[in-house]
């Protein structure tokens, strides 16, 4: 797992973007490795996919939602002139994990907090879905890169158009945050 | 007759816990542009490497044959066959059960005005969610061409075995419904 070798020193890169959207907020962050140089990158390969659940069994092993994850991230790559490669000949090699996950918002135990007006303020819960992308150097073993967003996703799997719309917005969030 | 807010509360809860609160939630992906005419015959795929998440289901002979039954003929009304013995189908398919526990707010006191912001109990509860997933694969390509599910509360249903078949029933007939039909 690649979240254990976060010990590595990371610069923390400020969070950013909180958008109100559907009760649940969209939220985007990454890390950069220090010392990223990134004119030492050229080429990069897919990792394996997890093996491990996302905590949605209609997630689980989906290549519909596999493949539109990587086929946006691959878009995002090109445009910044990154070539795929064979894994084996990559000079990084790229990691994503998905996990959704069932959180209750009462934001009557959070008196103050904007927005929140007689009914709104009612306890609700949601589907939360965090996308992580990971950009590892296979050499030395280290994260170079991180990014990741997490937003609500009521409804969102149920219907594919939504979903593949939902994925390439994340992507697309997340690679924004890519240095180039 | 005014009946007090109490009794409609009871009786809601009530309707609930016998029918579940919320409807059965189906959907599916599917590979658009995909022909699905092409496609005639289908056969079992080996089983699923995750787990089904409850042992209740994993070792419960009854939920499997029943599951497996109204996929088969779910697939021959939607024009597939079963594939003949030692011939290879054009589609293999698998099934994969789990049951989650989750949470619900229940919004029923609010939504109709039995009571104010001020005097609402927050109504969180926690019940146990079943998803019945089933994935047809193409033999020749071995990828995913169909996926459909469902998903609804298992409250008294999986030790209660005229309920869990009437459910596994619905379930099955309502994400057959979203498959596109073969020849």
């Amino acid at each position: 797992m690649q979240s254990s070798q976060l010990s590595v020193p990371l610069t923390v890169v400020v969070t950013a973007s909180l958008l109100l959207a559907s009760c649940a907020p969209v939220r985007v962050s990454s890390y950069v490795g220090r010392d990223l140089d990134l004119r030492r990158y050229h080429t990069y390969a897919w990792a394996p996919p997890d093996t491990f659940s996302t905590g949605d069994p209609r997630l689980d092993n989906n290549t519909f939602f596999i493949e539109r994850v990587q086929q946006a991230v691959d878009g995002h790559l090109r445009r910044k002139g990154f070539e795929k490669v064979a894994s084996g000949q990559a000079d990084f090699v790229v990691h994503y994990h998905a996990r959704v996950e069932q959180r209750l918002d009462s934001k009557e135990f959070r008196p103050g907090e904007p927005g929140c007006q007689g009914s709104d303020c009612r306890p609700f819960v949601y589907d939360a879905g965090t996308l992580l992308i990971d950009l590892v150097d296979p050499r030395s073993n280290q994260l170079i890169w991180r990014g990741w967003v997490e937003r609500g996703l009521e409804g969102v799997v149920d219907d594919q158009t939504w979903m593949d719309a939902t994925v390439d917005d994340a992507v697309s969030r997340i690679m924004k945050r890519f240095p180039s | 007759m005014r009946v007090s807010p109490s009794l409609w509360v009871a009786a809601v809860v009530g309707a609930c816990v016998v029918a579940g609160c919320a409807p059965m939630r189906v959907s599916s992906h599917v590979d658009r542009g995909l022909d699905f005419t092409r496609y005639r015959t289908f056969d079992w795929g080996p089983a699923d490497a995750l787990p089904a998440g409850d042992p209740r289901l994993e070792r419960d002979a009854f939920f499997q044959d029943h599951i497996q039954g109204a996929i088969e003929r779910n697939m021959v009304a939607r024009g597939f066959e079963r594939a003949a013995a030692a011939t290879e189908p054009d589609v293999r398919v698998h099934f994969h059960a789990v049951i989650d526990r989750r949470l619900d707010v229940n919004q029923v006191d609010y939504q109709s005005g039995y009571c104010s912001r001020n005097d609402c109990q927050a109504g969180v509860s926690d019940y146990e969610e079943g998803t019945l997933v089933i994935d047809l694969i193409d033999v020749r390509t071995n990828r995913l061409v169909w996926r459909g599910w469902a998903q609804d509360s298992v409250e008294g249903v999986l030790d209660n075995q005229d309920r869990l078949a009437r459910k596994i029933e619905q379930a099955v007939r309502l994400m057959f419904a979203r498959l596109p039909a073969a020849r």
